[in-house]
């Protein structure tokens, strides 16, 4: 008996070493980063992912459009006083290292270099991943990985230049601005080398990074650098491929007509859904406030960009949207707001409506277009002193602006600086409020003489860097250095 | 209908060849007959028992005059007889103490021998609340352990905090309910409780490991006993209505107010004759109304021997004081164990409960009412409802309930089975398995209909949820026993595995072919307006456990525990899988000790110590890893579409692990006059660190911050307990009892960089109203300090503003003295929810068949945000305290001019924090038990009437119903956004059968 009953104990303690591996789970209804990773499925979600923070709000909506358009000559904060009172701040300059447009952006472009460096280690470990598509597909990473850290150099000076997605320390001190270009360079020159033309990607893959976006991008970098040459030669790339031309309608270029046309070397794919998602909120942003009410009002054309348009220049009225005007699709007049002083707003952001609601703007964000890349060309070959390729790729842009016109007559002068100047008018007219001004004008080395000029508090060699945000000063355990003057 | 089951027994012994007295009489106890005790003629053998009138009989040796009565539950008593042939004897009941059997984690223990904080309550002091919910039952009852009613709607649960809040997390404590782990206890219908043991310390709380951080509840149901076997019959019956209503402002007043809101902010009085509004809508009156209450319950108990059973089946029906709520509830148990062989025994408790309740959007309609102007009727005359969007920019709350059609319905088996073999004479296996299995189901309809522009619906919808979730674990383990000499030993080892899983699926569809509740199905939508969504529900995890203590005592007068558990849980990470949770706990029973004199005035001291540690392992399931993000869409090709994306977006943190709670308890336990006063004081200290938190990391490594094992909170307090209990020898019974808790709570730390702690929206402009920082309280309200109201252009010239400011507004303090108002230099600590001081006090009294019941609690210290006052997005009604505003120099320092916005009503300051405080008559009871030979003639063992109030007399300072505010997350409590369903107060008759 007292066998057995010692038996009984012996076995229960038995069998229940058969619930062992009850510790053992895999979550449910979820990929952890064990099994993900796994195919050709999740390798394409990984990078699709990186382009879905192309849409979000800190990467190319509110601080965004402050730190490109608002704090230049191009445009005022727009909207109520009040409202967002942290880009009148910008466009002050009396903003603080604690003003959240910084912080935002760095937040939003340091995510997508995130999920760009995630992709680019676990891309190569994916089993039977087809060569050529992984190839592809690290090629996106890194083209969209250089295009966020291209915008970060160009706003904060040295950042941390982080390509693991894991760093085995969490306190990284700033990376000096030269090694973060030279990473830049780096990841473009490889995408460039392997990504397809626009024309060779299969239609459904329309939107998606191509060999002309990477070499266009190059030659902005070049030209941020003061490397002609080189800026010449990878903008001669994408001319010379035959794969663009300018978009006949300069004022249908932004319109629905004009997404992704010949025109469009890389911009940001969106699409409203009455459902909700697939948008963005840089429509909203800029849209009408007040009758008829599409958004917020903000990016408030200056008055200075009016006065900087030639007369009879067409482009003045396909961007800037008055009260009064009737709309581009011509459903509504603008009415004037007792609230808001001086209304205008940001026609080329118009888009005709907001399915699935307000925020949920379906207007692709234009990134980066031939008429650009033709200027980047003509002020290369001007500055390598080769005023017939400058005439000719200038003219090519006002040509189209002019249309059946007589207005915009051909530049014809061959002298270097002044057609230098008449080069950053003509960007500054054809890419206005498109949040490229702030960018030309500290490349061009006369953002403190412009933003003088206009009475703004501008201090030399301060504001042409933003203030490392102080959120991260501090979450860095002072590993991160402030910039000069904040 | 048979109730002789006790008999007389008539013993004689070889005393019956000498001369014999025979002696009668009878033995009660508070004016009851106590049946079955033993009577015995002192020093011999010869004895009796008293039969079902408590009467017995005896024949006395000669040469012997004293007689002893011994019952189960009661003090040893001996009479001198003397002379006399009758002897009445009126028993006291066992001062618990010495006698009484406490449950702990595995096992029971004497209170005497305890090293651990354990309070027990037991089904007399669980009292007769009327409550289907255990937990509003305890609350006031047990020093440390704060019960707060989540809500006042029907079938409404109620949250625990032992100790004070040990985590920035989940903070509630474990519950056990006849060894079976469960998730809550709101299915555990009171009547079927025998007794409740609240385990505080460290000493008790290890042997459940990682778990037991915030304390442990072990709920004991009522078994089956040979003794008191037979019927029980109860039922009562009673209404309810709201406690108390807030003073709102009426017809006349409102638009006065109104108009100088206008004129304030520059624009016409809209209202040219206020006065002839009259006193308009209370909106109030719309909404509550007296809602009855009723609860029927038959319980079959007995046994033998070998076997007991008890067997209750309840039916509880609760209608709610917002019209349209209900809840009813069936409740069956069965409790049986059966001795199939003298070394072996088997059982098993089981309880099947089906509830179904009509829901309301309480926090919607509660709004309605506070926030609808009294100008709009609640219904027209041509019968539409009053459109309350004009006025108020809000909803009618009468339409609310009208149009509300929501219903859930819980079915829950919960229950374990168990063997028990004893072996080689001091060992005991036992193995367990027990199971919770809850399935629940909701359906909303919303029909079309218009009441306002803001208050509509177009398309009608109807919603469907379903979940189930299970829960089983198996414990086994071995229990040792043995005395040698003085030493006692008492020991146990377990090994236990338990499992947690549960799924949900959910549906809506729009555009119902009917609008019956026979079409209330999601197939009766339009297949097109179809969503669907489904995944995992209430938590998947296992556990994995060891666990072992050791009771040592020596000679009755010095106590050692040793006790801990190993943890293994699946949601720690790899690297830290098993937790190891240690206790020990000494004790030493002074008044045992040779010298003490137990006739003194302190006839009982023990002093007991412990340290343990403890875990939290409410972590999250998955938190180790790192989980993808789905849902991360991106937009190609020429149609436009939306292809999916999913990547990492959140770091994990593979090192997770559970939250460590070290705890340091002190206590004495003290008995005067006999026990009759008894004291227990209890001195705690618990440390938790390695409380998760999200600690904030910087934005450059582009990926949301793990949570981390990185936050620490003290909690430090002293628990009192003091009684006094007594039976007179004119058999007048009483016991008056109180309970205090002092509580200190504090955050150590929250990061590494002393970081702010933001929460708890208060609905306005996103602010947030609590800062849990270190050296603050968990959830501390940050805000604005008043200082007064701008009198005068001198005065908004001379101080510090809040943007830009006018006369009449109010003025905060600047508190760094920079000349203006910021929230990032002004803002300071303007109370919190935790209560410094909460207390019980209650009595029992009967004599003669009577009894008279009470109990008192209340609480100190506490705040509480009126943030409903705070969001106004319309010209909502107001509160009677805006009609002491500031109206020019000289007249208010304390409310401002009145605005529809601005800094006055939107920054959180002084204004809207109020004292929190209460005492309440938590429930008063009157009974009357019909006389023993009444009811034997009607064939029953007892009849009980009584009448009873609950809740009906408050003394609070707060504007609000209730100031015991509970929103889920521990940083969000005591704000009072005015939509929880407030306590009613309720008067019951009710009779209680036994046969």
């Amino acid at each position: 008996m007292k066998l057995i009953k010692v038996l009984i104990v012996v076995l229960a303690f038995g069998l229940a070493q058969s619930c062992s591996d009850i510790l053992d789970r895999t979550p449910q209804g979820e990929y952890t980063l064990d099994n993900f990773f796994q195919n050709e499925e999740q390798a394409i979600q990984a990078i699709n992912a990186i382009y879905a923070q192309l849409r979000n709000w800190e990467v190319h909506v509110f601080s965004y459009i402050g730190m490109t358009d608002i704090i230049s000559d191009d445009s005022d904060k727009g909207s109520f006083p009040a409202d967002a009172f942290f880009l009148q701040e910008l466009d002050d300059f009396t903003y603080t290292a604690t003003n959240v447009a910084p912080s935002s952006v760095w937040s939003g472009y340091y995510d997508g270099i995130f999920r760009a460096n995630l992709a680019i280690a676990n891309l190569p470990e994916v089993p039977e991943l087809d060569e050529q598509l992984q190839e592809r597909l690290i090629g996106e990473a890194k083209f969209l990985r250089a295009y966020f850290y291209f915008s970060l150099v160009r706003w904060f000076g040295d950042v941390p230049l982080i390509t693991e997605p894991f760093p085995d320390e969490f306190s990284l001190p700033r990376t000096p601005a030269e090694q973060v270009y030279q990473q830049v360079i780096t990841d473009l020159m490889d995408a460039a080398a392997v990504l397809p033309e626009k024309s060779e990607y299969p239609a459904i893959d329309l939107g998606r990074a191509t060999k002309g976006a990477a070499n266009g991008i190059l030659a902005k970098v070049y030209l941020t650098r003061g490397e002609f040459d080189l800026a010449l030669n990878a903008a001669n790339t994408v001319i010379n491929s035959q794969e663009y031309d300018l978009f006949p309608n300069y004022n249908n270029l932004f319109r629905e007509q004009g997404e992704n046309s010949e025109e469009s070397i890389f911009e940001v794919q969106t699409a409203a859904f009455e459902t909700g998602g697939g948008g963005s909120q840089y429509n909203e942003v800029q849209g009408v406030r007040g009758e008829p009410n599409l958004g917020w009002g903000f990016n408030r054309p200056s008055d200075d960009l009016i006065s900087a348009y030639e007369l009879g220049d067409p482009r003045r009225e396909a961007t800037i949207l008055y009260v009064g005007e009737v709309l581009p699709d011509g459903s509504d007049i603008v009415q004037d707001n007792p609230n808001i002083v001086g209304e205008r707003f940001n026609q080329k952001a118009w888009v005709p409506e907001h399915p699935g609601g307000n925020g949920n703007g379906p207007g692709n964000i234009r990134i980066l277009r031939f008429a650009d890349i033709l200027l980047v060309a003509a002020e290369a070959a001007n500055e390598t002193g080769d005023p017939g390729a400058t005439l000719e790729n200038l003219n090519r842009v006002r040509a189209r602006a002019r249309g059946n016109s007589s207005v915009l007559p051909d530049v014809t002068t061959t002298n270097q600086s002044d057609l230098r100047l008449a080069i950053w008018r003509e960007r500054r007219v054809e890419l206005a409020l498109e949040q490229q001004r702030w960018f030309d004008l500290v490349r061009q080395g006369r953002a403190a003489e412009v933003m003088q000029a206009l009475g703004k508090d501008f201090v030399e060699a301060k504001h042409e860097l933003f203030p490392i945000p102080q959120g991260e000063i501090d979450l860095s355990q002072g590993a991160l250095s402030q910039n000069p003057g904040y | 209908m048979k109730p002789l089951l006790f008999f007389v027994l008539f013993c004689t012994s070889a005393g019956v060849i000498f001369a014999q007295t025979t002696v009668r009489g009878t033995v009660t106890s508070a004016g009851e007959p106590l049946i079955g005790v033993s009577v015995q003629a002192t020093g011999t053998t010869t004895g009796a028992v008293t039969d079902v009138d408590g009467s017995y009989q005896i024949s006395l040796p000669s040469g012997i005059d004293s007689l002893s009565f011994s019952y189960v539950g009661f003090q040893p008593h001996t009479v001198f007889v003397g002379n006399r042939t009758i002897v009445d004897v009126v028993l006291e009941e066992a001062t618990e103490i010495l006698t009484q059997v406490v449950v702990v984690g595995y096992g029971v223990q004497q209170k005497n021998d305890l090293t651990g904080a354990v309070a027990v309550v037991e089904a007399k002091d669980l009292g007769d609340i009327p409550t289907q919910n255990l937990g509003q039952a305890l609350q006031g009852k047990v020093a440390g352990l704060q019960i707060i009613p989540t809500s006042g709607a029907p079938g409404a649960g109620a949250v625990f905090r032992i100790r004070g809040i040990g985590t920035l997390n989940d903070a509630d404590p474990l519950f056990v309910v006849d060894g079976m782990i469960v998730n809550d206890i709101n299915f555990i219908n009171p009547r079927d409780v025998e007794s409740v043991s609240v385990l505080k310390d460290a000493s008790s709380t290890a042997i459940y490991g990682a778990r037991g951080a915030n304390g442990v509840i072990i709920v004991t149901t009522k078994q089956g006993s040979a003794r008191d076997g037979g019927i029980n019959v109860s039922a009562y019956t009673g209404s309810q209505e709201v406690v108390n209503t807030i003073d709102l402002v009426n017809a006349t007043q409102y638009a006065t107010l109104i108009n100088e809101a206008d004129l304030n902010e520059g624009r016409t009085p809209r209202y040219p004759n206020p006065d002839s509004f009259g006193v308009g809508t209370n909106w109030q009156d719309e909404v509550f109304n007296t809602a009855p209450i009723v609860n029927l319950a038959v319980g079959f108990s007995g046994g033998n021997e070998r076997s007991t059973f008890n067997l209750t089946a309840d039916y509880f029906r609760q209608e709610g004081i917002i019209s349209g709520s209900e809840f009813d509830r069936f409740t069956t148990r069965i409790n049986t164990t059966q001795k199939i062989k003298n070394w072996l025994t088997i059982g098993g408790n089981v309880s099947l409960i089906y509830n179904t309740s009509d829901n309301v959007n309480a926090g919607g309609i509660l709004l309605g009412a506070y926030r609808s102007d009294p100008l709009t009727p609640a219904i027209e005359e041509d019968g539409s409802f009053g459109n309350t969007a004009i006025n108020g920019n809000t909803g009618n709350p009468v339409a609310t309930i009208f149009y509300a059609n929501n219903e859930s319905q819980s079915y829950r088996a919960v229950g374990n089975v168990f063997g028990e073999v004893k072996f080689l004479r001091h060992f005991t296996f036992r193995t367990n398995f027990g199971l919770d299995f809850v399935y629940s189901r909701n359906r909303n309809f919303t029909p079309v209909f218009e009441v306002s522009a803001i208050q509509r619906n177009e398309e009608s919808r109807i919603n469907a949820f379903n979940s189930y979730r299970r829960n089983w674990l198996w414990e086994n383990t071995v229990a040792y026993q043995q005395t040698i000499g003085q030493h006692a030993f008492d020991a146990i080892v377990g090994l236990t595995y338990q499992d947690n899983f549960g799924e949900f699926l959910s549906g809506s569809r729009e555009n119902l072919i009917g609008e019956d509740p026979s079409f209330l199905y999601l197939n009766s939508g339009e297949p097109l307006t179809s969503l669907a969504s489904g995944g995992i529900f209430g938590g998947d995890w296992g556990l994995e456990s060891y666990l072992g203590r050791i009771n040592y005592t020596f000679d009755n007068r010095y106590l050692l525990t040793l006790s801990g558990r190993i943890d293994g849980s699946s949601r720690f990470g790899e690297s830290n899988r098993y937790g190891f949770f240690p206790s020990v706990g000494l004790g030493w029973n002074l008044s045992n000790e040779d010298f003490w004199n137990p006739d003194g005035i302190i006839s009982r001291l023990k002093l007991r110590g412990s340290w343990g540690q403890t875990g939290n392992d409410r972590i999250g399931n998955y938190s180790y890893t790192a989980l993808v993000t789905s849902g991360l869409g991106a937009v190609f090709g020429p149609n436009e579409d939306l292809l999916q994306g999913s990547t990492l977006t959140q770091l994990a943190n593979p090192n997770i692990r559970w939250e460590e709670t070290s705890q340091v308890d002190l206590g004495v336990e003290l008995g005067l006059f006999q026990n009759k006063l008894l004291l227990e004081v209890d001195a705690y200290r618990r440390v938790t660190d390695g409380v998760l938190f999200a600690a904030a990391i910087p934005d450059y490594l582009g990926a949301s911050a793990p949570t981390r094992n990185i936050s620490e909170v003290l909690n430090e307090g002293i628990d009192l307990k003091i009684e006094w209990r007594e039976t007179t020898a004119g058999g007048f019974t009483y016991r008056i009892g109180g309970n205090a808790s002092f509580i200190d709570n504090e955050v150590l730390k929250v990061d590494d960089l002393d970081s702010d702690l933001f929460a708890g929206g208060l609905g306005v402009g996103g602010q947030l109203g609590t800062n849990s920082r270190a050296g603050f309280p968990i959830g501390a309200f940050f805000g604005y300090e008043l200082d007064g109201v701008f009198q005068n252009a001198d005065e908004l010239e001379r101080f510090a503003q809040l943007g830009t400011q006018q006369i009449g507004d109010l003025r905060f303090r600047d508190q760094n003295g920079d000349g203006v108002i910021t929230a990032d230099g002004d803002r300071v600590v303007l109370g919190a929810a935790i209560p410094d001081l909460i207390v019980g006090f209650n009595g029992y009294f009967a004599y003669g068949g009577f009894d008279f019941s009470f109990d008192l609690i209340g609480q100190f210290g506490n705040e509480v945000i009126n943030a409903k006052k705070m969001a106004r997005f319309g010209a909502y009604n107001f509160e009677t305290s805006f009609l002491d505003r500031w109206t020019g120099e000289g007249t208010s320092n304390t409310e401002p001019r009145v605005t529809f916005a601005g800094p006055n009503l939107e920054n959180l300051s002084t204004r809207f924090v109020e004292d929190g405080s209460y005492i309440r008559l938590r429930n008063i009871q009157l009974g009357y038990t019909l006389p023993a030979s009444l009811t034997s003639r009607l064939k029953l063992r007892e009849l009980r009437v009584y009448v009873s109030g609950t809740n009906l007399w408050t003394d609070q300072e707060y504007s609000g119903y209730n100031p015991e505010i509970f929103n889920g997350s521990v940083f969000d409590n005591g704000i009072d956004r005015g939509t929880i369903y407030p306590i009613a107060k309720t008067v019951n008759v009710g009779i209680d059968l036994k046969f």
